[in-house]
Formats: structure tokens, C-alpha cells, sequence
């Protein structure tokens, strides 16, 4: 235990101290939730409920969903994928620490870094937009966050496993997210989409994330298990495919 | 004792090439052993192969009394290895990398003795990103030493060095010695061999072709070199009897000898005899270099 709390010591001052990494994970979103805010802050709309709401109780979920998301897939694949390259991983494999320790090390940190977002977005949220989430609802809201933190970080590990250099990690990860963050509810409603479109982004992992986050937070929508239920059966094909395909060494030698 | 390393016909092929081919070799607790080898020798692969991340293909395998290929994590809390290409966490200082690596190993030394020991006092609060590259190195050899080892692995650790970040690191290798570490030194630098190594084994074409203590190696091509340049207008049938004469392009003459005072006697009387004086004359001990020349092999080949 004491292996994996400096692990996760270290993990988070290491990612602390990247500035690019700590604007695109953190502060970007950021940015983002201000800009459409601004944009769109004033405007209402219509659940499927019937309930009308401030569209600020969409937006609020979805840009924590990307600031989760960069938190556990982008930042974690790049990472990880870094260490692989710099033979930073082969090294910590010739000691005696076990591997759990270095993958768990890096999920735990994009928890905490996928929390630290929750947070923010909270804050923001409930000061500067005046939505609130519900007391009750809080315990869901962080449950639902890390579940989809976790399925997101087995969906890093894939990627990272799949992801052949370290000048190709960032470019990738982004080329993935940013296509699904504006078919998957964070930019646009899914409802304004082309419904071919919106069907086929309601299978990719982003959607019901989004949706899930939405239901904990507004609290007059029906459960969307059907939601929550893909997205742990996302993370689970993350896991398959990162176990499947893994390694330690870099690519070269 | 038991040795720390024993190898027996270890054999490791690459498609149908044998990169290790047959080698055998033994190192005695606590000995500063220099492995040698040009590029492609099969250096890396061996060592690799002693630490773990390689398997073989054949032959006998003991590290501390373990097989490497099936040994786990208490065998690896007696290591300390130090690859050819490994950088440490840029972002990471000095002390915070140590101290991340001290948790991983079951009895680490303490980070302030290891910072002492490989001489990064004043830059125990920098960043690994912002060390030289000589400081870097050494900071991966402290990386290497935090678990306080029975056995160190260092592969190339100077390649790139300026002389003085080489001469410093050659203070802290000898430092291990003092401390009765076993080390497996991986170069192909002679004079890197002849400061810090007890016995240098020399690798060539997969195996260890020559073996022995530096002063042993030197012995191994004990002939003694005149050189000197021919008198113009002679031939070299002019010249008095010598050992074995060989005449070099730019006119100049190489005696190799293993009776240089008989040679030089006869080459001096002959020429005072005539009035001329041998330009460019020198006697010559080869150099621990030359003798890694002969053995290596003069080819350069392909890094493998």
C-alpha cells in the first residue's frame, strides 16, 4: 500500500507540473463550460419529461464528462504511453514492484485528477450558473463519475496500448474525443443531430456517459441503466483489448 | 563463494543469426567485471538476458543463485540495473524520484545516502528534466543503487560523456567497489575498463573470446613495438637482423619484438655504425586498446 500511495504521489506531481497537460485537462473544459455558458447560458429547454429546464443544467454535466474524460483517457493514454517510449516502464519493471502497482497508480491518479474536475465543475456550476445538484443526488453524481472515470481509463489503457510512438499519443487521443464530444451531447444536443448520426453515437462510449451524468445531476429524468450499462461494457472492452495487447518496452528494440 | 553470475553455453538467436553463441562466463561476488564488445557483439542481448528482460534460447543461466528467466520480485530486490536508454521522470526532482523508487524495493537505502553517494547534493531539488546529461546518468545509477543491491547491471552508462562527467562517474563506480557491490560493467570504452574493472571479459561474434585482468589481457600480445623511419635510399634487406621488421606505408618500419633490448642493441650499433640518425624512433608496450582491437575484431558491424 505504501508502493502504490507514493506511486500516486508522484504520478500526481509529475502531472501537475506538465503544463500542457494540466491546460487540456483541466482548464480547458473550463474555458469551454464559460464560453457556451455565455453563448447559451440565458436559454431553456424541454426534457423528455416535459420538465423545462435552464440549459445550464445540460451544460454543466457535459463539459465535468470532458473534463473527466481528458482526466482518465486522454491524459492517462499519453502518459502512459510516454513512459512506455522513455523505458521509464521498463526500468520500474526490473525492480520488484509488482505491474498492478504502476497501472493502478495511474488509474488512481485520474480518479483523483477526474474528482478534482467534479469539484470545479460543481462550484462553477452552483456560484456562477446557479445550478445545484441535489444533496441526495450528490452520492450518485460521484458514483457515476467514477464508474465512467474507470471505463475511461481501461479505454486510455487500450489506446495507449494500440498507440505506436509517443509524437503520435496526443494527436490520437484527440483525434478520438474531440469527434464524439459534438455528436455525444457535450457540444450539441443529441437531438439536433442527423438521427443516423445520433443513433450511431448513442453505441460510442461518449454518449451515455454524458447521459448518465445529466441524470445524476437533473434530478427529473428517468434512470438511464440502459446508458450505465454501456458504459461499464465499454470499459470492459477497454480492459480486454489493453490486457490483450499491453507491453511494457518501447516499440523500438 | 558462489559466484554472482555464472554462464553456460548461453545461446540466444534472432531469426537464424546467433547473436549469443556458446558464451561462458563467471563473476565472483563483489568484482568489477568490464564487458567489452564492439556494436553488435551481442553485449546488450546478454545482459539483458542476465536481467531478466530477455529470454534465451539455450544454455545455463545463474544470477545470485537464481535463473533469471523464472526468478521474481525477492531476486529483483537484489539488483540494481541501469539501461542503456532510460531517462527518469522529467518532472520528478531528484529526491522525489528517489524516494519513489525506495517504495518499490523491500530494504532501500536511505534517499540522502544514495544522493551522497552518486554526488547530486546540489541538485537534490531539481528537476531530472533540467540535469545535465552526465548528472541524469548519475542519477539513474542512484536509482539503481536506492535498493540497496547485491548486484549492479550498468549497460554503456558513459556513452556521451564530456571527460570530466566521465572521470566523476568513474568515482562513484569505484565507490561500489568499496562498498563490496558486485558489478557488471557493459563498454566499449578500454580506458573505462582499465580504471574501474577487476577482469574484463572481451565478447566477440557471441562469445567471450578473451578474459583476464587488464594487466593479464595486455600480456596476451606481449610484443614490444619499434618504430622508426627508414633511412632514405636504404631497403629494408639493409637493415641489421631484427625480430620480425615490417615496412609501413610512409616509409615507416614496425619491429615487433618480444627481445626489444637484442633489437634495439643491434638496430642502434648499425645505424651509429653508419652515421644516421633513425627519425621517429619509439618503443611501444601495446595499449589495453590494441589488445581490445586484436580480440574485438577490426570490422565495425551493424548495432544490433
Amino acid at each position: 500500500m505504501n508502493m502504490l500511495r507514493e506511486q500516486v504521489r508522484a504520478d500526481l506531481l509529475a502531472f501537475s507540473r506538465r503544463p500542457e497537460t494540466l491546460f487540456f485537462t483541466v482548464f480547458l473544459p473550463v474555458i469551454f463550460l464559460v464560453l457556451f455558458e455565455a453563448i447559451f447560458g440565458g436559454q431553456t429547454v424541454t426534457l423528455a419529461s416535459g420538465d423545462v429546464v435552464a440549459q445550464s443544467f445540460l451544460q454543466v454535466p457535459a463539459f465535468m464528462v470532458m473534463g473527466v474524460i481528458s482526466a482518465s483517457f486522454v491524459a492517462l493514454a499519453i502518459t502512459v504511453v510516454n513512459r512506455r517510449e522513455t523505458g521509464t516502464y521498463k526500468r520500474v519493471r526490473g525492480t520488484p514492484a509488482p505491474a498492478w502497482v504502476l497501472i493502478a497508480g495511474q488509474v488512481v491518479t485520474s480518479l483523483v485528477i477526474a474528482l478534482l474536475m467534479v469539484l470545479v465543475m460543481l462550484a462553477l456550476g452552483s456560484f456562477a450558473y446557479g445550478v445545484r445538484v441535489e444533496l441526495d443526488h450528490l452520492p450518485w453524481l460521484i458514483a457515476v463519475v467514477l464508474i465512467g472515470a474507470i471505463a475511461f481509463s481501461c479505454l486510455g489503457m487500450m489506446l495507449a496500448a494500440l498507440t505506436p510512438s509517443t509524437e503520435a499519443a496526443p494527436p490520437l487521443a484527440n483525434v478520438v474525443v474531440l469527434p464524439l464530444y459534438f455528436i455525444s451531447g457535450v457540444f450539441v444536443p443529441i437531438e439536433s443531430l442527423p438521427t443516423w448520426l445520433g443513433n450511431i453515437a448513442e453505441w460510442l462510449p461518449v454518449a451515455p456517459f454524458v447521459k448518465v451524468a445529466t441524470w445524476a445531476y437533473v434530478p427529473a429524468t428517468t434512470t438511464p441503466w440502459n446508458s450505465l450499462g454501456l458504459l461499464i461494457a465499454w470499459g470492459l472492452v477497454g480492459l480486454l483489448i489493453a490486457s490483450w495487447r499491453f507491453r511494457w518496452t518501447p516499440r523500438r528494440g | 563463494m558462489t559466484p554472482a553470475i555464472s554462464v553456460t553455453g548461453l545461446l540466444k538467436r534472432y531469426g537464424d543469426r546467433n547473436v549469443v553463441d556458446g558464451l561462458d562466463l563467471e563473476v565472483q561476488q563483489g568484482e568489477v567485471l568490464a564487458f567489452l564488445g564492439r556494436n553488435g557483439a551481442g553485449k546488450t542481448t546478454t545482459t539483458e538476458i542476465l536481467e531478466g528482460y530477455r529470454e534465451r534460447d539455450g544454455g545455463e543461466v545463474l544470477v545470485l543463485g537464481q535463473d533469471p528467466a523464472t526468478a521474481g520480485a525477492d531476486w529483483r530486490a537484489k539488483l540494481g540495473i541501469v539501461l542503456q536508454e532510460s531517462r527518469p521522470l522529467g518532472a520528478l526532482t531528484v529526491r522525489e524520484t528517489l524516494r519513489l523508487y525506495a517504495a518499490y524495493f523491500p530494504h532501500p537505502r536511505g534517499v540522502d545516502e544514495v544522493i551522497a553517494l552518486v554526488g547530486l547534493e546540489e541538485q537534490a531539488n531539481q528537476r531530472a528534466g533540467r540535469l545535465s546529461g552526465g548528472q541524469q546518468r548519475r542519477l539513474d545509477v542512484g536509482v539503481a543503487l536506492i535498493g540497496n543491491p547485491e548486484l549492479v547491471f550498468l549497460d554503456e552508462p558513459t556513452t556521451g560523456f564530456d571527460p570530466d562527467a566521465r572521470r566523476q562517474f568513474w568515482d562513484v563506480i569505484s565507490g561500489l567497489r568499496d562498498l563490496g557491490t558486485t558489478v557488471f560493467l557493459t563498454t566499449h570504452y578500454m580506458d573505462e575498463a582499465q580504471v574501474l574493472a577487476d577482469r574484463v571479459a572481451v565478447m566477440r561474434d557471441g562469445k567471450v573470446a578473451a578474459l583476464g585482468t587488464p594487466a593479464e589481457l595486455q600480456a596476451l600480445r606481449g610484443d614490444v613495438e619499434i618504430r622508426f623511419v627508414l633511412p632514405t635510399g636504404l631497403a629494408l634487406d639493409a637493415l641489421p637482423q631484427l625480430s620480425k621488421p615490417t615496412l609501413l606505408t610512409g616509409g615507416e618500419v614496425r619491429v615487433e619484438t618480444t627481445a626489444p633490448t637484442a633489437d634495439l642493441a643491434a638496430l642502434c650499433t648499425w645505424a651509429e655504425g653508419r652515421g644516421l640518425e633513425l627519425e621517429g624512433l619509439t618503443v611501444e608496450r601495446p595499449t589495453l586498446e590494441d589488445v581490445f582491437l586484436a580480440i574485438a575484431g577490426d570490422h565495425a558491424e551493424v548495432d544490433a
